[in-house]
C-alpha cells in the first residue's frame, strides 16, 4: 500500500490542532488534496462538509436541455422532453418505428421508407427492452411528453393528489389570508416559537391560525395532545390539527382496493409470489423505487420512466459567503467559472519510501521470468521486503509541489503526540483516564527542521536549464537564480560524501524533494502515520521588485506580517500515513 | 496430437484481410468480413462461417472441438469478443469484450451484451430472442420487435465494410497452403 498524505480541515472547529492520527476517528477530518478548496477572504482551507452548496441550475442528463427553475417543480424533476428510462436495466430509451409489414413470402421484409412506419416505441438498446410490451406506443416519432401527458393525468395516484390538493386548498388559502391580518399573541408559546416560521409554510400557517384560536376555549387544546403523538416534534405541520376546521378527506379509491394498483400488499400479492416460477419476474428493489408512485411487483408491468434531472451545484464558504466553486451555466460544459480550489494554492505533498520503490521494481522484473507458481511466491517476498518491519529504520521521501507563481519557504515540523512516558505501547487499553492518548507513538520520525525554499509555478518552458549539472545561477536571476544557486549547492554536497538522508535532497523545477527518517520501535504495531505542520511564507500580490533573498523576515507561525512585501505565512496540517507496520514475529 | 493442417476455404465475395490469424480447417462464406487483427483458430475441429458475418478486430473464434463448429449467416462478432461456441445461429450480435463459453449453444437472433461473461458450467442452449446484458449477465427474452430494421442495418454494414475495406487493407485471396 503506498504512502499517502492527507489534509487538514478544521471545519470550523474551535481548535486548529487536528486529532492524534492513531485514534480511529480521526480519519474523517482529513481529505485528499483534490476534494479540498481554499478561500482566499479568509485565508482557510475548506473541504466538502463545511462549504453551503447551493443549486446553480437543472438540466437533463441525456439530451442536456437547460432546464429553468419554475418548470423544474412544475414537470415533478423530469425532463419533459423526450427522454426516457429503461425500467430494466436504467439505460436510456429511443424512439423506433415499428417494422415493415410482412410481404408474406418468408422472406425479411426490407423498410423502404425512412422515418419508419408508426406505430413508434420507445427501445432499449441495452437489454431490448420495449415499450409495447407494456403497451405504450406513439403515432409520432416527437413531442412524447404531450402523448403520455394523457396517460399519465389519468394515472390513479396523480389523480388521488389533484383530489388531495383540491381538498386542502380552501383551508390553505383561509388561513394564510387570516395569518396576514392577525399578529401573533406573545403570550401564546407556541405561536411564538414559530411565529417567525408562519410565512415560510402555509400548512404551518394554517396550523398557527388554529392554535392562536385556542386562546379563548381551553377545551381546543386537546387536538393537539390527542394527535400529539402522531406527528411528535412535527405537530405545527399535523394537519388533524385543524380537525375542527377542515370537513374530512375522503380518498378516492377505498384503501383495500387501491392495493391492487400498486405493491400495496395483500393478499394479491401473495398470491403472485406463491405461483412465482422465476426470481426474475418480480421487480427488484432498485427497479422499483425509481418510480415515485405505484410500483408495481411484477417486473413485466413496470413502466418507462422519465429521466430525472441532475443538478449544477455552486459552493460557497460557510463564513464570508464567498463563492469556491461556480459551474458553467452551459449543461454540456464542465469547467467552471470560479475554481479556488486548493491544490492551487497549497502545496502539493506526496510521500514515498525508497526501499519500497525499489523492492517492486525488483520483484517485477523477477516475476515477468518465472511461473505463477513461483511468482506467487515472488510476490509474498516482496511484500514482505517491500514492508515496513518493526525494529528498523526506514528513509522516506516527501515531495512538495509548488502552485503558486511566487517561490516559498517551507518549513515541516511533526507534531508531538501528548503521551506519559514509559508505557507500554501495548496496554494501550490500560490506563484510559490519563492524557488524550494513552499510548506512546511506537516510532520516531525526524524530518529537516529548517525552512527550505520551493521555485514557483512556471511554464514547462522555462524551466531549460535545471536538468543540466554544469550550469547554474546563469541563467536569469530573479526567481530561478536562488534555485539554481540552491541546487548547485546541494548538488556538491551530494557528491562531496554519502547521500544524505535528513535534508532537501532534490530540487527540480517547482518540486522540493526531502527526505526523513522514521525509526520503528522493537514492539511498535498498526500503521506508521503521523501528523505533520507545513507552514509556508509567500510573497502575495505585490509586484515590486524586493530582495531576491526568499529567507527574509522570520517564518511567523501566527499572523499575517505586516511589512510591505506583503509577506504572508499559511500553516496547515497533514497526516502522513507510510502503511502498516509488519510486527516483528511474522518477518522471523 | 497431429500439426495442425491449414485449409482455408474461403468464397470469393468473401473480404477477409491479409493481418488475420487463421489456423486449422476454415470455410468462410460468401459476402463474410473479416477485419485486420481477427483470429480464428480451428484447433481441434474445423470451423464452418455463413454468409454474410462481420468479425472485428480482436475477435477469436476457437474451436477446441473434433466436431465441426458451425456458425450461421449475418451474425456480428464485435470487438475483442471471444466465442467458442459449437453452434451460432444466424442473425447474433455478440458485443465488444464478451466470452461465450464452448458448453453454450446458440440460436438466432441473440444478443450477448458488452462485456458479457457467459461461462455456465453445464451444457445450456440459448434459445432465440436471448438477450444477456449488464455486468451481472442477467438474461431476457427480447420479443423481436425491429429485428427487421437490425437485419437492415447489418446488411447495410456489411455492405459498407466491402465497399471500405479493400481501399485500406491488403486481403488475402483465393485457398491457402
Amino acid at each position: 500500500m503506498p504512502p499517502t498524505v492527507d489534509y487538514h480541515c478544521p471545519c470550523l472547529s474551535r481548535s486548529a490542532l487536528p486529532p492524534p492520527p492513531h485514534l480511529p476517528s480521526s480519519s474523517f477530518n482529513f481529505h485528499a488534496l483534490n476534494e479540498l478548496f481554499f478561500c482566499e477572504e479568509c485565508d482557510a482551507v475548506r473541504c466538502n462538509r463545511c462549504v453551503s452548496v447551493e443549486v446553480s441550475g437543472y438540466y437533463c442528463p441525456n439530451c442536456l436541455f437547460e432546464v429553468p427553475s419554475a418548470s423544474v417543480r412544475a414537470e415533478k424533476n423530469r425532463c419533459a422532453r423526450n427522454c426516457f428510462m429503461c425500467p430494466d436495466c436504467r439505460n436510456t430509451l429511443s424512439v423506433v418505428p415499428s417494422d415493415p409489414p410482412d410481404p408474406g413470402d418468408g422472406r425479411m421484409a426490407i423498410p423502404i421508407s425512412t422515418i419508419g412506419e408508426p406505430p413508434f416505441f420507445l427501445y432499449c438498446n441495452h437489454c431490448r427492452w420495449d415499450s409495447a410490451e407494456v403497451g405504450i406506443t406513439f403515432e409520432k416519432p416527437t413531442g412524447l411528453a404531450a402523448q403520455l401527458q394523457k396517460f399519465e393525468d389519468s394515472a390513479p395516484d396523480s389523480l388521488e393528489f389533484e383530489r388531495l390538493k383540491e381538498h386542502f386548498e380552501p383551508v390553505i388559502r383561509a388561513s394564510s389570508l387570516s395569518s396576514s391580518t392577525t399578529t401573533a399573541p406573545a403570550a401564546h408559546p407556541s405561536s411564538a416559537a414559530h411565529s417567525h416560521r408562519v410565512r415560510t409554510n402555509s400548512i404551518t400557517a394554517a396550523a398557527s391560525a388554529a392554535l392562536a384560536r385556542d386562546i379563548p376555549g381551553v377545551g381546543k387544546h386537546n387536538p393537539l395532545a390527542r394527535s400529539g403523538n402522531r406527528a411528535g416534534a412535527g405537530g405545527n405541520k399535523d394537519k388533524t390539527a385543524n380537525q375542527d376546521e377542515m370537513p374530512e378527506y375522503r380518498s378516492r379509491v377505498d384503501v383495500t382496493s387501491a392495493s391492487k394498483l400498486g405493491s400495496g400488499g395483500g393478499e394479491i400479492d401473495v398470491e403472485y409470489m406463491r405461483h412465482l416460477e422465476n426470481v426474475g419476474e418480480v421487480a427488484s428493489l432498485e427497479q422499483r423505487w425509481m418510480n415515485s408512485w405505484a410500483t408495481p411487483l411484477q417486473a413485466a408491468e413496470l413502466k418507462p420512466l422519465r429521466i430525472p434531472l441532475h443538478s449544477k451545484r455552486s459552493k460557497r464558504c460557510p463564513v464570508c459567503a464567498h463563492i469556491l466553486i461556480k459551474p458553467e451555466q452551459k449543461a454540456q460544459s464542465v469547467r467552471y467559472k470560479i475554481k479556488l480550489v486548493a491544490s492551487n494554492y497549497l502545496p502539493a505533498i506526496t510521500a514515498a519510501l525508497p526501499h519500497q520503490q525499489d523492492a517492486v521494481g525488483d520483484s517485477s522484473k523477477r516475476t515477468l521470468s518465472k511461473s505463477t507458481a513461483a511468482a506467487a511466491v515472488a510476490a509474498e517476498e516482496e511484500r514482505s521486503a517491500a514492508g515496513i518491519h518493526a525494529g528498523k529504520t526506514y528513509p522516506f521521501h516527501l515531495a512538495l509541489t509548488n502552485m503558486l507563481y511566487d517561490p516559498i519557504q517551507v518549513r515541516l515540523t511533526v507534531q508531538r503526540v501528548h503521551a506519559p512516558a514509559a508505557l507500554p505501547p501495548s496496554s494501550g487499553r490500560a490506563s484510559p483516564d490519563k492524557a488524550p492518548t494513552t499510548r506512546r507513538p511506537p516510532f520516531a520520525v525526524s524530518l529537516p527542521s529548517s525552512s527550505f525554499p520551493i521555485a514557483a509555478f512556471a511554464e514547462a518552458w522555462e524551466y531549460e536549464d535545471d536538468e543540466d549539472d554544469d550550469m547554474f545561477g546563469l541563467d536569469d536571476d530573479d526567481e530561478f537564480g536562488i534555485a539554481g544557486r540552491v541546487a548547485g549547492r546541494d548538488k556538491d554536497a551530494r557528491g562531496a560524501g554519502k547521500v544524505k538522508m535528513v535534508g532537501v535532497l532534490e530540487k527540480k523545477a517547482n518540486v522540493t524533494v526531502v527526505g526523513g527518517e522514521v525509526v520503528i520501535g522493537k514492539e511498535a504495531r498498526g500503521n506508521v502515520k503521523f501528523n505533520m505542520l507545513v507552514s509556508y511564507t509567500y510573497r502575495s500580490d505585490d509586484p515590486a521588485p524586493s530582495e531576491s533573498n526568499d529567507a527574509d523576515g522570520p517564518p511567523s507561525r501566527a499572523a499575517v506580517a505586516n511589512k510591505p512585501p506583503e509577506i504572508k505565512t499559511f500553516a496547515f496540517y497533514t497526516v502522513v500515513d507510510l502503511g502498516p507496520i509488519i510486527p516483528r514475529e511474522e518477518s522471523r | 496430437m497431429a500439426p495442425i493442417r491449414d485449409k482455408y476455404t474461403i468464397h470469393s465475395k468473401a473480404v477477409v484481410c491479409q493481418d488475420v490469424e487463421l489456423k486449422g480447417d476454415i470455410t468462410i462464406g460468401s459476402g463474410t468480413i473479416v477485419h485486420p487483427k481477427a483470429t480464428i483458430f480451428a484447433i481441434a475441429g474445423p470451423i464452418v462461417i455463413g454468409s454474410g458475418c462481420i468479425i472485428e478486430e480482436g475477435a477469436i473464434i476457437v474451436n477446441r472441438r473434433k466436431e465441426v463448429m458451425r456458425i450461421g449467416d449475418d451474425n456480428l462478432f464485435e470487438i475483442g469478443c471471444r466465442v467458442e461456441c459449437p453452434t451460432v445461429g444466424d442473425f447474433n450480435t455478440i458485443s465488444t469484450r464478451a466470452r461465450v463459453h464452448h458448453t453454450v449453444r446458440m440460436a438466432s437472433f441473440c444478443v450477448i451484451g458488452a462485456g458479457c461473461l457467459v461461462v455456465p458450467t453445464d451444457d445450456e442452449f440459448l434459445d432465440d430472442y436471448t438477450v444477456i446484458y449488464g455486468p451481472a449477465a442477467e438474461r431476457r427474452t427480447w420479443s423481436g420487435r425491429g429485428k427487421v430494421q437490425e437485419a437492415d442495418l447489418r446488411r447495410k454494414h456489411a455492405e459498407y465494410l466491402r465497399e471500405m475495406l479493400p481501399k485500406f487493407n491488403r486481403l488475402r485471396r483465393g485457398e491457402g497452403s
